[in-house]
């Protein structure tokens, strides 16, 4: 064959154009994300994933869990409130002129000129940045999910469909007992509930002396029959350990938002 | 009609073969390559911070939430629990005998935050006077190696709680008090704390 070496070196040249569009320059920007400081803040983020947690995620991963289920959060929007702090000398002024302002959903310009309208009157204020969308207004998290947080994940469990809920906060909104008693039989906690239930990853053992500390505590149909337990496999554990370990839970440079102290928050 | 058409393509496209130069074809690649390389210098305007819904990088910019009251005292108490707690108590209420309180102390709710501030970047040793009681201890340099927000988020914490009432501090306050104090010893008691401008 008289051109197979021209053949080759355009093959191989159409190849490497596209491996280095597609491979190399991806991982050239994404590939080398570290570690981040947290808003306002010398912690860093993300930590590494308890060991525990490590190998739940190998779990989640064998279970399909990401058939059903995603870890990444979306969000529509960014908006400004507008929080008065201090009142300043004329209280009765700043209250006034905050009757006749919009003070929340604005976009950064609106914040800065109410801001600055208030502090010409005489009051403090503070600005805090709100994200919005579906996913945060379901309660599923305050920011969009980013590259960082998924750091220390290999592989990464995006999920594509939501046939559950999203997980990025799983372990904000629940503890351990509660994700144990899900998987064993989710009709029991959440009502109406189409996830499969998960009995394989829990032992029927025979009461040997004390009962278990790791038992479930199953009521009525559940219920093991009298001198047995449903105790979990390591699996299980492990799973469990990797679900509390999602949160996303802090304010990062490229996923902004105001944290607010719990106090204030409460108010709210 | 049909027939007029085929003709007309036939005399036109055979005779006369315009060449192309190709010198055109070489600027003409060394363009592209040229476009390539300056698409490539900027990686096509991608930046791996700005996400949906921001977008560029100004924008992204001027959503970076100012550290607020609240979020400083989160902050403070965070570190305040780590590092000072052990001797000051979770309470600002001190060590009988090793800490002073800081809870009520005049250095801690003074106007300016000099003095509350100096204490924990340099360091105390030797006799001072704090809430009706005087102290003979010694306290190393243990905000020397915290950040400026982070101090300033600590000094906010401690001169705002457990019925302190200091303003707060910003992170440039202690910036500005880093840079007028450095270098200076370790604070020789009272006396070495007023003395410092």
């Amino acid at each position: 064959m008289k051109t197979g070496f021209s053949v080759f070196v355009a093959v191989f040249f159409a190849m490497a154009f596209s491996w280095s569009g597609f491979v190399l320059g991806p991982v050239r920007q994404l590939g080398v994300e570290g570690q981040t400081n947290i808003l306002n803040s010398s912690d860093l983020y993300p930590n590494q994933r308890p060991g525990a947690a490590t190998l739940g995620l190998q779990v989640y991963r064998s279970y399909g869990c990401a058939q059903c289920h995603t870890t990444q959060l979306g969000q529509d929007g960014v908006m400004c409130d507008v929080v008065l702090t201090a009142a300043g000398n004329k209280p009765a002024a700043v209250n006034n002129l905050i009757a006749t302002l919009k003070l929340t959903g604005l976009t950064k310009d609106e914040a800065d000129a109410v801001s600055g309208q208030i502090t010409a009157a005489g009051g403090k204020t503070e600005t805090h940045i709100v994200a919005t969308g579906a996913d945060i207004s379901r309660g599923w998290g305050l920011r969009h999910s980013v590259a960082e947080d998924f750091l220390w994940d290999n592989p990464v469990q995006l999920g594509s469909v939501r046939v559950g809920p999203d997980l990025s906060n799983v372990g904000m909104r629940y503890d351990a007992n509660w994700e144990l008693t899900h998987l064993y039989n989710p009709g029991a906690l959440v009502k109406d509930s189409i996830m499969p239930p998960f009995r394989f990853l829990f032992k029927k053992e025979k009461i040997d002396g004390t009962p278990s500390p790791e038992a479930l505590p199953l009521q009525g149909e559940f219920a093991p029959p009298a001198g047995y337990e449903i105790v979990p496999t390591e699996d299980a554990k492990n799973l469990v350990a990797y679900l509390l370990s999602l949160r996303v839970n802090v304010p990062l440079y490229d996923a902004p938002y105001t944290t607010l102290a719990p106090a204030t928050e409460k108010k709210k | 009609m049909s027939n007029d058409l085929k003709d007309s393509r036939q005399t036109s496209g055979e005779p006369k073969n315009p060449t192309v130069p190709v010198w055109l074809f070489a600027v003409l690649l060394l363009l592209l390559y040229a476009c390539g390389v300056y698409y490539d210098r900027h990686s096509g305007w991608f930046d791996d911070q700005v996400y949906a819904p921001f977008h560029n990088s100004d924008e992204l910019a001027a959503y970076q939430p100012v550290s607020g009251a609240a979020a400083m005292m989160q902050e403070g108490q965070k570190t305040y629990s780590s590092i000072c707690a052990a001797c000051h108590g979770d309470s600002g209420q001190g060590k009988p005998g090793q800490a002073p309180p800081l809870a009520g102390s005049e250095w801690v709710n003074a106007a300016d935050f000099k003095e509350a501030g100096e204490v924990p970047q340099l360091g105390l040793n030797g006799e001072v006077h704090v809430a009706g009681q005087d102290w003979n201890s010694q306290m190393a340099p243990m905000g020397a190696a915290l950040s400026d927000s982070d101090l300033a988020a600590v000094l906010t914490y401690i001169r705002g709680s457990w019925g302190n009432k200091g303003a707060e501090v910003d992170a440039s306050d202690v910036k500005a008090m880093r840079t007028a104090i450095a270098g200076h010893p370790a604070i020789n008691g009272e006396v070495g704390l007023k003395a410092i401008k």
